[in-house]
């Protein structure tokens, strides 16, 4: 066990120059490359961030674009519902409009077919109430019945007197129609209540059996009757008078 | 029986011998260096990592994440020192298996040269990182009194070392030596197996004690560091 320290100071010696070497060719080197790896996997997670960091500003961009589309979706939504809801609403008007004027036509053709109905019916009343009112008269006409139509006659003639009067400057003499021949007190009744009418006329009494029953009076072309027939004939004027006054009514109604 | 490779003269260089030391601590430097160079020479970024290159940057890594738990801190001065010793012990004393091979770990001329270069480099940190008034107060704390067991343990300090790694190796050497000619087949195998575990630990231990004791001389706060070493053997 001896120290040579020659060999202690090439020692020495060559620990330095390895010491050397190895700061050359294996430290440095390898720090080196470490180091630029490390700054290369920086680079690498600075750019993936700054990548990222522009993923996340584009995500959040077409996030805001989703959005947007999306209010603008609803809105249009929205308004196509409330346009839809107008138009079904007018649709429904409109059809509610025609619904009431079809109803409104229905009941006025209703109305119109109601009143031509009772129309015809009273007319058909009417005329078979004429017809029984006339069968009813000419079964139980008599003398007594055309006596009590003379009465009549005398009653109203004073009235018809301008009319006489008128038909009288074309003729002086009177006839005086009936079926059967009229009682000689009603003949003279007749008679003065004429010449109280028409003074100077003169009056002739004749019979027909083909006449209706009552009196029927001619002057100077002019004719003036009270007879069953003419009876019949003011009922049906009237009749149709009222005819004529219902369905003014009814019309008046419907509008 | 030659018991040191420092009486083995190699050859002769302008009437200079160099002997097995120096000779075979040139081909180890030969091949750290070459190794190095050859597998570093393409390193570049955009180049992908070797295999070879992986295992030095593990290495190195190992290195320098040892040195950073000890000292708390990279220097990469400390690497170049540090890594180089352990390297180099660690490369010497694994060629013990290479018939004919003397390591130079095995010569105490080697041993105390490394614990010299120990013993010169602490300071030196030392002052660099403290500054030169402020390594040597370390020497009178905590009193003056200390002044002389604080030198004589700094000296302690390299000749401990010098011994520790010569002893362990020379002994290995020397045990394996004269169990190859006592029974040859079986015993050298385990010796040398046990040879280079020990050489291993050792260069580590070496290594890590020089960290520790660098790690000393620069460590701040200066007060409660100068008892701190970490004594292993």
């Amino acid at each position: 066990m001896s120290i040579d320290w020659i060999t202690v100071g090439a020692q020495i010696v060559n620990f330095l120059v390895l010491v050397w070497l190895l700061k050359r060719f294996l430290y440095r080197p390898i720090l080196d490359g470490i180091d630029a790896r490390e700054a290369e996997i920086a680079q690498r997670m600075r750019e993936a961030a700054r990548i990222r960091a522009a993923a996340d500003g584009r995500q959040a961009e077409y996030e805001q674009q989703i959005a947007a589309l999306e209010r603008m979706r609803a809105d249009a939504l929205d308004a196509a519902q409330r346009e839809g809801e107008t138009q079904r609403k007018a649709m429904l008007e409109d059809a509610r409009k025609r619904l009431r004027q079809e109803a409104d036509e229905r009941a006025a053709h209703r109305a119109e077919t109601a009143r031509a109905f009772a129309a015809d019916l009273q007319r058909a009343g009417g005329e078979a109430l004429l017809s029984l009112t006339g069968k009813a008269l000419r079964d139980l006409a008599g003398e007594t019945l055309e006596s009590r139509i003379v009465e009549r006659a005398l009653a109203q003639l004073p009235d018809r007197g301008r009319e006489l009067a008128m038909a009288s400057e074309r003729g002086r003499t009177a006839l005086a129609l009936t079926r059967d021949p009229l009682p000689a007190q009603t003949q003279e009744r007749l008679r003065v209540a004429l010449s109280e009418v028409l003074p100077d006329a003169r009056l002739d009494f004749r019979t027909d059996p083909a006449r209706p029953l009552g009196l029927g009076l001619q002057l100077g072309g002019v004719q003036v009757d009270w007879t069953i027939e003419s009876y019949l004939d003011d009922l049906a004027g009237r009749l149709d008078e009222l005819a004529a006054a219902t369905a003014k009514m009814g019309v008046s109604d419907a509008a | 029986m030659q018991l040191s490779p420092d009486d083995t003269v190699i050859f002769t260089i302008l009437g200079i011998g160099i002997n097995a030391t120096i000779a075979n601590t040139w081909v180890i430097m030969a091949v750290l260096a070459g190794v190095s160079a050859l597998i570093t020479r393409n390193l570049r970024p955009d180049v992908p990592p070797s295999r070879w290159r992986t295992a030095l940057e593990v290495i190195v890594n190992a290195i320098v994440g040892q040195i950073a738990e000890i000292t708390n801190r990279r220097d990469p001065r400390i690497l170049y020192f540090v890594g180089t010793l352990f390297l180099f012990i660690l490369a010497a004393n694994l060629l013990t298996v290479v018939p004919g091979f003397h390591t130079p770990t095995a010569s105490l001329s080697t041993t105390v040269a490394l614990a010299l270069a120990v013993l010169a480099a602490v300071p030196l940190f030392g002052i660099a990182s403290r500054g030169l008034g402020g390594y040597l107060r370390t020497y009178v704390e905590p009193s003056v009194v200390m002044l002389p067991f604080n030198v004589i343990g700094e000296f302690s300090r390299g000749v401990s070392l010098a011994v520790r790694l010569y002893g362990n190796i020379m002994s290995g050497a020397v045990i394996a030596a004269i169990l190859l000619g006592i029974a040859p087949f079986f015993f050298p195998v385990v010796m040398d197996m046990l040879g280079l575990l020990t050489g291993v630990i050792q260069a580590y231990i070496f290594a890590v004690l020089a960290t520790v004791y660098i790690s000393s001389a620069t460590a701040t706060p200066p007060a409660n560091e100068s008892g701190t070493e970490k004594e292993t053997s």
